[in-house]
């Protein structure tokens, strides 16, 4: 490229416009874009005949599940597929026209970091660890520009100070780990911005960040897009990310788009079977009655052994014979469209989608009857020493991730915990079940005070309180068959209990086939390992679960199959669940309580339909309306609370309010409200409008933030 | 950082202490090095004469701190045979050693390093088998062995001396230090390859690397700037104890050699038993791997930030 | 609703091939991944040989290794014996035999012991930590400290010379790398789920430590252990190339090779040290690629691919 193309002029950038209305030429093209590996297992087919387009100022969001072949096809533009192993049998990227995969290797890496910069999901590892934050954002200044190396510090702390990092100077001299999470994101776009490329690649650019933190960075992004007209391509797996920000979706499976059109056109009208599979199986937050998941059966496929003819044929609900011979192409929906789909059932995926869903089983809280609670937890504290020292290690101070929670979970109900990383949410759960030795206060289960057991007393009470974890490759003994895994709990627990058939019913109710339990877990796919560690759980029928979020490891279509075999165990056990969690669509759609936890204290507790359609707290207002919904025509009208800064440090939390150095109500108050904040600290108290709607702050106050 | 480099020397004197007193016990539990063994007959009058004079009749946690005190103030004792104070002899003999190591270690650095990188660079090929291959064949070979093939080739071969050594042959350094030198480090540079293009491999597959790849760096700037420093570190680590221990000295390759350094005075001592020479080279080891290992902590913080500043 | 009904936990199948398969032992698995690698067969190979030699020694041996002939000392190959005569007399090649049994002996049981103290006190000091923990690693540090051979030359010199004080000395300094290999990996997964899971099942410590961590902890020790008896072999070898190992009239590899320190450099002699110096590279070798060829087969990213 050469400067003249670089340097846009107003007038340039009005024509330019002007020839989007009328959906000019596109910035960035990619045709029948082809990747496949070689590899000892067969040809990896990655990317198997991809075309889309993005123009400038546009967005176009490329969404698929793991696997799909979404990020290869984005780090094939940049030339960052190496090859061999990588064959491009064919296909072309055109940049204005010009192709890249023509380029000598010289030619494309002026264009990498230049015309065409990434951003990457992972922050922490994307950044070089060993050199500093400003240093590395002036050598992609320098690298494409000939400036000095004063020049490079400089424009890279004017970059950090525009992507919103407080005191640039002092932080360009840091080094990545130095930064949270977002900053890091921060950061990271800070360099791909810095030599003003005309196309940014996002690949899962906020999915390792909290939800009011990726709240954030899509702001940022929008503002930077509208005031440098950069096109998007926004590479996620989160339909709800797309409603909020695509302007155009392309929907991948298997390494083939099946689907691609506006973001209206996609979310109310789908015509592939696979995207109204993934809409079909999403939880809404905003749906006052929940409807009934629809999860897509099976897994995708492995990308060496794609099935014939139409990938999704498999688990596909409308599979005719077809489908299994050809495979189909993408076609117009009508004749000059730009909605084009690849699906041979078009008419009957609109029909189903046009009919409405079954409500869920816990579409409506049951009317609350006065009964005992199963678990009561009272002034529950967890707080990790920290040590220093250089000979004698002593204790100076402590992390509070929980810092003093009370809850009641009444029987067969589900009671949600939520809440972003690091607000003590998972430890609350551990201390509860003792897998954490609690710091202090009580834990009542049924007639057990469970904090007051001898170990050898707490062993057998595990019998009647158990935990599902989050992640499904790491909770199962690589070692051991499915049958040992489960048979373990028997040996322990179960006295004697352990018949022949007892493996393969439980298998069987947790819907595997009874034939897999000689298998070793890594023989299974995540969705289904996760089933048998629910099966772990609930074997020998405990009182009281605990879920460590269960589904978050999981692809979408996964995602929904759990939740509604979780929902169906605990209508036929009669299952008390605390549910860890920190999407609340998910939540919503699985809760009968909901306590918002924020840096090891409770907020807000409330009934579910209360917490979602009459938040109090300024904290879980900020955190419904920063999750997005996974509907275009909502997201259009909502209102986003974008909360500022980071989590302030466990071991060292504000006073009073520990809240209040984020909070959006707090800068609008009065002088000596402000100061109440911060010198009183909020107790958990009932609201006006019910008994069962409590929230822990001094000008607590509807607002409504869910629809808009 | 001030606080690492002193919990961590607080650490490395713990372990000198510790040292220090297996190899006082396992003196102590040898036995009496003046008394009558196999052909040698000591009269008791003498053999008692000689233990007062060496501290032998006290009880032993005063023998330890005497000793201990010694050491402080460098008095190694007296050598048995040529009633020579051992301090002497090790400072005759550590120059030599400290100077084979360090060519051994450059040696090593140079072949090591360059042979990892170039072959976890050029995966898959020709230089990356022959890397694989010549490394994994070449760890395998003891350095005794190794030893021995260049004794009975190379020595008294152009500029190298013969061996057996005569002394009265005075023959400049770098002779007398290169087939050692090389005997030495033929091993640990195949360790150091491997190591190298292990580290380097996983330091490839990072994130940040491709992050460096699409700021559009060139190649070299990628693996010269960004892999070099991350994968450096792993190797620094095993380099740093490898030098440890060669300078403690090496023991087989300067006997083989007859090389003048700290390793063939204890190939002696072991020969005429000589009980003071023994511990003084073992203290000694112990000493400079304690003190090298120290020395790769610090400068591991320095390489990498993470650890500096936590 | 138009499409057809699912029930909700209809058992997925894609992932699994269809055909039927009787269940695969982890072992078959780790075989089939260690037998492509080549190099790793012809360790396996050497090593099967050292096994079978040290097993059937008595009655492989042509001449007895000890027996001596002072009329025909360094013979040179030939003449009724294949590797020659050493400097007493005695047959090359009886001799070479009994040093790959004394080899295989002390390096199985030198390693068996040290990882037997290593595998227990890194397990315990991973598990524990805390005081524990930093005892351990003390004592680990100060045993570290010593160079190997210098240890073992402390050891032996005070125990006196024979095989069982080599074991000891190789043991006593060769069980520091086992147990730091079993702290990290303990380490490491203690804080797995799949512990905290046994925890929550009602599991004890010690079930904890023996039945969900030591098995998925012990690969790279094992690995490490083969390794190590290549080293623990040349270790020998060198001890007696000092005259600190076995006793002077046992044949061992390293003791023949230092009796013909003098003759190397004398034509036609060279078998003295050639055949035991290769005795002990095949040695090293074998091990050293059964180890590699290991490594790469346990190696948990490679698991289930073909």
């Amino acid at each position: 490229m050469t400067d003249m193309t670089k340097t846009r002029t107003v007038g340039q950038e009005d024509v330019l416009r002007a020839t989007n209305g009328d959906r000019g030429a596109p910035l960035l093209e990619v045709r029948d874009l082809r990747v496949h590996f070689e590899t000892g297992g067969g040809i990896v087919k990655a990317v198997d005949g991809v075309s889309w387009q993005v123009r400038e100022g546009e967005t176009l969001a490329i969404v698929g599940e793991s696997g799909s072949g979404k990020s290869v096809s984005a780090m094939t533009i940049l030339g960052l597929v190496p090859s061999p192993p990588a064959v491009f049998p064919t296909g072309q990227v055109l940049l204005r026209g010009k192709s890249l995969l023509e380029m000598s290797e010289k030619q494309q890496r002026k264009l990498r970091g230049n015309e065409i910069a990434m951003i990457f999901q992972d922050p922490l590892t994307a950044l070089n660890p060993v050199f500093k934050v400003g240093d590395q954002i002036a050598e992609m200044v320098r690298s494409h520009q000939s400036v000095g190396r004063a020049a490079a510090n400089k424009k890279a702390v004017d970059l950090l100070g525009e992507v919103g990092i407080p005191n640039p100077r002092a932080r360009a001299l840091q080094y990545p780990h130095e930064y949270s999470g977002g900053m890091r994101q921060r950061a990271m776009i800070a360099m791909a911005l810095a030599n003003d490329p005309q196309v940014l690649l996002a690949d899962e650019p906020t999915t390792a960040l909290d939800v009011t933190v990726q709240a954030q960075i899509m702001q940022l992004l929008v503002d930077l897009q509208e005031s440098r007209n950069t096109a998007i391509v926004l590479i996620t797996h989160d339909l709800g990310l797309v409603a909020s920000h695509a302007d155009r979706i392309a929907v991948m499976y298997a390494g083939r788009i099946v689907e691609t059109g506006t973001t209206t056109q996609i979310f109310s009208s789908p015509r592939h079977a696979y995207t109204y599979g993934l809409l079909s199986s999403l939880a809404r937050m905003d749906h006052a009655r929940p409807e009934r998941l629809e999860p897509i059966q099976g897994q995708p496929p492995s990308l060496s052994n794609v099935p014939s003819g139409c990938a999704f044929h498999p688990r596909c609900a409308f599979v005719t014979e077809e489908c299994r011979t050809d495979v189909p192409q993408l076609i117009p929906l009508t004749v000059g469209s730009d909605h084009q789909h690849a699906c041979v059932h078009p008419d009957r995926v609109a029909e189903a989608h046009a009919t409405p869903r079954p409500p869920a089983l816990k579409a409506v809280t049951p009317a609350h009857v006065d009964v005992p609670p199963v678990v009561e937890v009272a002034r529950l504290v967890k707080h990790f020493p920290i040590k220093s020292g250089v000979f004698i290690r002593r204790t100076v101070g402590a992390v509070q991730a929980v810092d003093g929670i009370d809850l009641d979970i009444e029987p067969g109900t589900t009671l949600s915990l939520v809440g972003e990383s690091g607000c003590g949410k998972s430890t609350a759960a551990r201390a509860i079940l003792r897998l954490h030795e609690p710091t202090s206060g009580t834990v009542r289960l049924g007639e057990h005070d469970v904090t007051a057991l001898k170990p050898a007393e707490l062993r057998k009470a595990r019998e009647d309180m158990q935990i599902v974890f989050q992640d499904p490759y790491a909770s199962l003994n690589p070692r051991m068959t499915i049958r040992q895994i489960l048979s373990e709990k028997y040996e322990l627990l179960g006295g004697g209990k352990l018949t022949d058939t007892t493996i393969s019913d439980l298998l069987d109710t947790v819907g595997l086939s009874a034939e897999y339990a000689d298998r070793y877990p890594h023989e299974f796919s995540g969705g289904q390992r996760q089933r048998v560690g629910i099966a772990r759980a609930i074997a020998l029928n405990p009182k009281f679960v605990v879920l460590d979020e269960p589904v978050s490891a999981l692809d979408v279509s996964i995602q929904a199959q759990i939740l509604n075999l979780l929902e169906k165990l605990q209508a036929d056990f009669g299952l008390t669940y605390l549910f860890i969690a920190h999407d609340l669509s998910v939540v919503r759609h699985i809760s009968d309580r909901v306590a918002v936890m924020y840096l090891g204290r409770i907020v807000e507790l409330a009934d579910r339909d209360d917490l979602f359609e009459r938040p109090q707290h300024p904290y879980t207002q900020a955190l419904i309306s920063a999750v997005p919904i996974p509907d275009p025509e909502v997201e259009r009208v909502r209102e986003r609370i974008v909360l500022t800064g980071d989590v302030p440090n466990p071991a060292n939390p504000p006073s009073g309010c520990r809240f209040r150095t984020r909070c959006w109500k707090h800068l609008e108050l009065s002088e000596p409200d402000k100061r109440r904040c911060i010198d009183i600290e909020p107790t958990l108290d009932v609201t006006r409008e019910s008994r069962r709607h409590t929230v822990a702050c001094h000008f607590a106050g509807e607002r409504q933030v869910l629809r808009g | 950082m001030g606080k690492f480099i002193l919990r961590r020397a607080a650490q490395a004197l713990l372990v000198i202490i510790g040292a220090t007193l297996l190899v006082f016990l396992a003196n102590f539990a040898f036995g009496d090095p003046f008394g009558s063994t196999g052909d040698r007959q000591v009269p008791p009058a003498i053999a008692a004469a000689n233990r007062a004079a060496f501290g032998l009749d006290q009880p032993l946690p005063l023998q330890y701190l005497t000793y201990m005190g010694n050491l402080f103030t460098g008095d190694l004792g007296v050598d048995y045979n040529q009633n020579r104070p051992v301090i002497e002899l090790l400072i005759e003999t550590v120059p030599n050693t400290a100077r084979l190591a360090l060519v051994a270690i450059v040696i090593d650095i140079f072949i090591g390093v360059t042979a990892g990188i170039i072959a976890a660079v050029k995966r898959y090929s020709f230089a990356d088998v022959l890397v694989t291959v010549v490394s994994t064949l070449a760890i395998g070979i003891p350095t005794f062995v190794i030893g021995f093939v260049l004794v009975a080739t190379l020595s008294g071969v152009g500029p190298f001396p013969t061996v057996p050594r005569s002394f009265t042959v005075e023959v400049p350094w770098y002779t007398e230090v290169l087939l050692p030198a090389f005997a030495l480090a033929i091993v640990d540079a195949a360790f150091v390859a491997r190591l190298m293009r292990g580290s380097m491999l996983e330091v490839l597959r990072s994130d940040y690397i491709r992050t460096a790849r699409a700021k559009g760096l060139s190649e070299r700037k990628v693996i010269g700037k960004h892999a070099l420093r991350n994968s450096m570190i792993p190797v620094i680590t095993y380099i740093g104890v490898s030098l440890g221990g060669l300078l403690g000295g090496a023991i087989i390759t300067e006997g083989i050699f007859q090389y003048p350094g700290v390793g063939y005075l204890l190939f002696r001592a072991i020969g005429g038993n000589n009980a003071p020479v023994i511990t003084a080279v073992v203290i000694f080891s112990v000493l400079a791997i304690v003190v090298l290992s120290l020395i790769v902590d610090i400068l591991y913080a320095y390489l990498d930030p993470r650890i500096r500043l936590s | 609703m138009v499409g057809p009904t699912r029930s909700p936990a209809s058992p997925p199948t894609a992932a699994v091939p269809a055909k039927s398969r009787r269940p695969t032992g982890q072992f078959r698995d780790v075989w089939r991944r260690y037998r492509r690698n080549k190099l790793a067969l012809i360790g396996l190979g050497i090593v099967g040989l050292l096994v079978f030699l040290a097993i059937f020694e008595p009655f492989l041996t042509p001449y007895s290794p000890f027996e001596q002939n002072l009329l025909n000392t360094t013979a040179p190959p030939g003449n009724g014996h294949v590797f020659g005569t050493d400097v007493l007399g005695r047959d090359m090649l009886s001799a070479v035999i009994y040093g790959a049994k004394l080899a295989v002996i002390v390096g199985v049981v030198t390693v068996l012991a040290s990882l037997l103290v290593g595998v227990t006190l890194g397990a315990i000091a991973g598990f524990a930590g805390g005081a524990t923990d930093a005892v351990i690693a003390r004592v680990t540090d100060t045993f570290l400290a010593f160079p190997l051979l210098i240890g073992a030359i402390l050891i032996v010199r005070t125990f006196g010379a024979g095989i069982l004080p080599v074991i000891v000395a190789l043991a006593i300094f060769g069980w520091t790398t086992a147990a730091r290999l079993m702290r990290g990996q303990t380490l490491a997964l203690r804080e797995n789920e799949y512990v905290e899971a046994a925890r929550s099942i009602g599991a004890t410590n010690s079930r904890i430590l023996t039945r969900h961590i030591l098995p998925n902890a012990i690969a790279p020790v094992l690995v490490y252990s083969f390794t190590s008896i290549g080293v623990v072999v040349v270790a020998m070898a060198s001890l007696s190339y000092l005259g600190v190992g076995v006793p002077a009239d046992i044949p061992e590899w390293g003791r023949m090779i230092s009796q013909a320190n003098a003759f190397l450099r004398v034509p036609g002699k060279s078998h003295l040290w050639v055949f035991p110096s290769l005795a002990i590279v095949l040695t090293t070798l074998g091990f050293a690629f059964v180890a590699d060829g290991l490594r790469d087969a346990l190696d948990p990213k490679l698991r289930g691919r073909d």
